[in-house]
């Protein structure tokens, strides 16, 4: 008799609390058709760029009122791959890829256009592909540009000089600015350290992985390096720590505007220049053209686009703002 | 007179001693240590100006004095027949905590105490799972491995701390009669896990649980107590590398140092093979850690691409363990 009034109070209890849950749902997402519905995804929430992506989404959604998934990758591509096409099963207005290049996605690209729904991205590829309607990214030819010019100035010419480019293939902007860098460098007359692009193995050990090519490269070519061009700012500051032991007066340059590598440009010396690539406004452009999509339908008039960056030398690093701070 | 002779004794007097190698000898019968051998030799002699100078041997142990730590660590896991997979995470934690509280203002004594407690907690943490709750090694620390990289990133914030005290920065940065302190901490921790595993019962008792568990049990030993014993032990040894890996590179970051991991399990089972009974070695875990640091250094040297050079590490240590194989059947 006692087991089986429990037994009613606890299912009594239950039924309760799924009402309230069912009633506060329903005021919320039940009830409203019109709430655009977003799913956002990146695979590089575990970069700091990418973390404060996933939060700058979730407060302009907050802000415009979407209706936002967010699914975070972890660099996990088997895991994070059929989340996004399970939520794009279940029905969405668009959706919203950042920094997730095209190339490890073609499943829920595939997955979306089946279901009709536009891929807005950034930073997601180094070249136009209709499996977006619009991803604006860096143009890494300006990149390139900036620093090679920078390394040219700072040395005087580039013509018999001795330049290591560090770079590391799996990341497709990197890749991209690397083999563009070795192409400038090589136009200009300069020799290329090693006969081509080092490749760091993993983004994990790049600052390692650079310390220990530079130091052994000037270990077997004593002072034969004048300047290290590397695609990222870790591994620049790696390179940068390797010269600095070697007592090499060579420079580096770095990409990404990372706090330590403005430091390091500040406090001069070997650290020579970064390069800020515009993230939030990137992100304001992508959002625009997806609040325009959402109120009258209408999409980019071209899919893809290469947004300038800024070099980051001793005399503005003051005034960046660190893409680990933003 | 009559001598009785107790037939379930067995008569000493029969049995030939074994002559006691010398640590000279086992070295050199072995085929990893000749696989070292060969391999200094061919690098020395691609680039004789080079290799074997001063500057260049300091680079070597420069570079392999925190993987060799982390080695050690692993070798008293392996040692009682175990695996931690959790040792590189467990370092990169350890520097983490250690940045982040020195740059809230904590001095840099207290800061280095409390991230080694904290990798003798994520140790002891281990050791519980797998010799208390009997969950196998590789699952616990693989899980364990996840959580504290984990923890690794909310502690770093994603991003890499830097702007460390120059005092702590001086611990991975100084040198001592030109020779970089790491390498000096590295070879002191190894010679105090070297004695302990070698002339203490704490030691013996590790063997004998990597033996074999069940006998070890019914002759008395503490085999759980044995077991947690190395994890925590682990745990403090690879937090020690992390601080120095933090020191060394003057930031920290949540995945610094992963590629140790894979690393420290090769020099291990390569230091495996160094000695007769196969069990886990400090002195072989020493000749895989240079095995693997003159490989690195020398194709570095000879400009190999680092594809081709990752390639060629895996056949080398397949070389080299199968060299000691064949070298042990000879016997």
């Amino acid at each position: 008799m006692r087991i089986r009034i429990k037994a009613i109070a606890a299912a009594a209890a239950v039924a309760a609390l799924a009402l309230t849950g069912c009633s506060t749902g329903g005021a919320g997402g039940g009830g409203d058709d019109d709430t655009f519905k977003v799913i956002a995804f990146t695979s590089g929430n575990q970069t700091p760029v990418g973390a404060w992506w996933v939060k700058a989404v979730q407060e302009k959604a907050d802000e415009l009122g979407w209706d936002l998934t967010m699914i975070q990758g972890d660099f996990d591509f088997q895991k994070m791959n059929p989340a996004v096409e399970s939520a794009i099963g279940q029905g969405a207005d668009a959706i919203f890829n950042g920094y997730t290049d095209y190339a490890s996605i073609s499943s829920i690209i595939t997955a979306a256009k089946d279901a009709n729904i536009p891929m807005f991205a950034m930073d997601a590829g180094t070249e136009a592909t209709d499996g977006f309607a619009l991803n604006i990214t860096a143009d890494q030819q300006g990149i390139v540009d900036q620093t090679v010019d920078e390394i040219d100035t700072t040395l005087g010419g580039l013509e018999g000089k001795n330049i290591m480019v560090i770079g590391h293939d799996p990341h497709p902007g990197i890749r991209l600015r690397a083999g563009l860098a070795a192409e400038a460098f090589e136009a200009a007359g300069a020799n290329i350290a090693g006969g081509s692009i080092q490749k760091v193995t993993s983004p994990a050990t790049g600052r390692t992985e650079a310390l220990a090519l530079v130091t052994d490269y000037l270990q077997a070519n004593p002072g034969g390096l004048d300047a290290v061009w590397v695609g990222w700012d870790d591994a620049a500051l790696g390179a940068a720590q390797a010269l600095n032991e070697a007592g090499s007066d060579a420079v580096v340059t770095g990409v990404d505007a990372t706090s330590e590598a403005i430091a390091a440009i500040e406090s001069g010396g070997t650290f020579l220049a970064t390069v800020e690539q515009p993230w939030p406004s990137i992100l304001d452009t992508v959002i625009e053209a997806m609040v325009a999509y959402q109120e009258s339908g209408t999409m980019p008039s071209s899919n893809f686009d290469a947004v300038a960056t800024t070099l980051v030398d001793k005399a503005n690093a003051s005034t960046i703002t660190p893409s680990d701070k933003l | 007179m009559t001598t009785t002779q107790n037939p379930g004794i067995e008569d000493a007097s029969r049995t030939r001693a074994v002559p006691r190698r010398s640590v000279g000898q086992t070295l050199l019968s072995s085929g990893t240590v000749l696989a070292l051998v060969v391999l200094v030799v061919f690098f020395f002699a691609m680039r004789p100006d080079v290799f074997l100078t001063f500057t260049n041997v300091r680079n070597i142990l420069y570079q392999v004095a925190i993987l060799a730590i982390i080695a050690g660590a692993q070798s008293l896991v392996m040692v009682v027949g175990d695996f931690d997979l959790s040792v590189a995470a467990t370092s990169a934690l350890a520097g983490a905590v250690a940045a982040s509280l020195m740059l809230g203002g904590m001095p840099v004594v207290l800061a280095i105490l409390i991230a080694l407690a904290v990798g003798l907690l994520i140790g002891i943490a281990n050791g519980l799972l797998v010799a208390y709750l009997n969950l196998s090694a590789f699952v616990a620390t693989l899980a364990t491995l996840t959580s504290v990289t984990g923890l690794a990133y909310l502690v770093t914030e994603g991003t890499t701390l830097f702007n460390l005290p120059p005092e702590f920065n001086a611990l991975g940065q100084g040198r001592f009669l030109e020779i970089p302190l790491p390498v000096f901490f590295a070879i002191a921790i190894l010679l105090i896990l070297w004695f302990v595993l070698k002339y203490t019962t704490l030691g013996r008792r590790w063997y004998a649980t990597g033996g074999n568990v069940e006998v070890s049990r019914l002759s008395g030993v503490n085999v759980r107590r044995a077991r947690l014993l190395a994890f925590a032990f682990a745990g403090l040894v690879s937090a020690v590398g992390g601080i120095l890996l933090a020191a060394r590179l003057g930031s920290a970051s949540a995945v610094q140092g992963e590629d140790n991991l894979l690393f420290s399990v090769a020099a291990v089972f390569l230091g495996m093979t160094v000695i007769r009974s196969g069990a886990a070695n400090i002195v072989g875990t020493v000749v895989g850690v240079a095995i693997i640091g003159v490989m690195s250094n020398g194709l570095n040297i000879l400009g190999v691409n680092a594809y081709v050079q990752q390639v060629v590490t895996g056949l080398i240590i397949i070389a080299a363990v199968t060299l000691s194989s064949f070298k042990s059947r000879e016997r």
